[in-house]
């Protein structure tokens, strides 16, 4: 029986199959503003991105995403591909999260990139650049720090 | 380069059509209008906020645990609206930085409060800090620092001060 991220089982499944779809669908913010990932077509790993919404609005005057949501979007993306980086399957639990936003985000697709700068025992660092039309064109950077929890400990 | 330069639109409003124009402002924001943010009090430079539940702000189904990027979205528009009641005339404040520290995970099913407040508004950027809290404010569930970039009167697009303290339209 299906019991979420904390079942071992499951979690090593989808791990190995890459479903970060799975994952996803039980992340109902994530949901909400528009999330999802695929395939990266210039490497091994995951490309994600956020729907262009109108519900993700923060500035009419501006037509702006909001910076607060295009934070959302990075740090799930930024947890998931940290799931799919890890030696062995883990819950990363946030630990603190810096953003700098570059440059307006209009109200267009925007995706995002991870690279995990280090894996340590109990502690990950994670970078995640988010992008919209061209990838040299951040419209935010961030860096996060997650502790890594066993499945089995975080029920 | 003042705390409080004169001849502002700010100085003339009061607590409570502060606390109109900062609801008018997260009920124009499409995102924070669709999960009914509340704005229940403002005492310029500070700002307290009132996210209701909704089972959309989860993070984590399984565990029942809030998504740690709402409350980022959160403490960025509660120190957003802080900046908005700090100048002396309203001015369009995109967020330069934002840093954001979990310090215990928020639990679904309950509302969550958000405290923030401009700590020091000088000539290009307004300094701000926010507290988020779900039980008790002495048991914050994050904290965050907030810098926001001031466009200036200049750059500031027309029809945000009308915006803020336009006159409530009857059928609200």
């Amino acid at each position: 029986m299906f019991e979420g991220f904390h079942d071992v089982a499951w979690l090593e499944k989808t791990r190995a199959e890459g479903d970060v779809a799975a994952w996803l669908a039980l992340i109902p913010y994530a949901r909400r503003i528009g999330v999802s990932a695929g395939p990266d077509p210039r490497g091994e790993g995951v490309l994600f991105r956020l729907d262009p919404r109108e519900g993700n609005v923060g500035n009419v005057l501006l037509s702006a995403l909001h910076g607060g949501v295009v934070a959302a979007f990075m740090e799930t993306a930024a947890t998931l591909d940290l799931m799919l980086a890890t030696r062995e399957p883990r819950l990363p639990r946030i630990v603190d999260v810096s953003i700098d936003y570059l440059r307006t985000a209009r109200v267009e697709p925007t995706h995002a990139r991870c690279a995990l700068l280090r894996e340590g025992r109990r502690l990950a660092n994670v970078q995640v650049s988010a992008w919209q039309r061209s990838e040299a064109e951040p419209v935010a950077t961030a860096r996060l720090h997650f502790v890594l929890m066993h499945p089995a400990e975080d029920a | 380069m003042s705390q409080r330069e004169q001849g502002g639109v700010s100085a003339r409003v009061s607590p409570e059509g502060w606390q109109r124009a900062l609801t008018r402002f997260v009920t124009v924001i499409p995102h924070t209008r669709e999960l009914g943010l509340e704005v229940m009090a403002v005492d310029p430079p500070e700002v307290l906020m009132r996210q209701p539940w909704h089972d959309d702000l989860l993070g984590d189904v399984s565990r029942g645990l809030v998504h740690g990027g709402l409350l980022t979205m959160l403490l960025d528009t509660a120190c957003g609206s802080s900046v908005l009641c700090a100048l002396p005339t309203p001015e369009v404040c995109p967020t330069l930085d934002l840093r954001v520290d979990h310090y215990r995970p928020a639990v679904g099913g309950y509302p969550i409060w958000a405290r923030a407040r401009a700590v020091r508004v000088s000539e290009s950027i307004v300094f701000t800090e926010g507290l988020l809290w779900q039980e008790s404010e002495e048991r914050p569930v994050a904290r965050g620092i907030a810098n926001f970039v001031r466009l200036g009167p200049r750059n500031t697009p027309a029809g945000l001060v009308e915006a803020l303290f336009a006159e409530e339209p009857s059928h609200v």
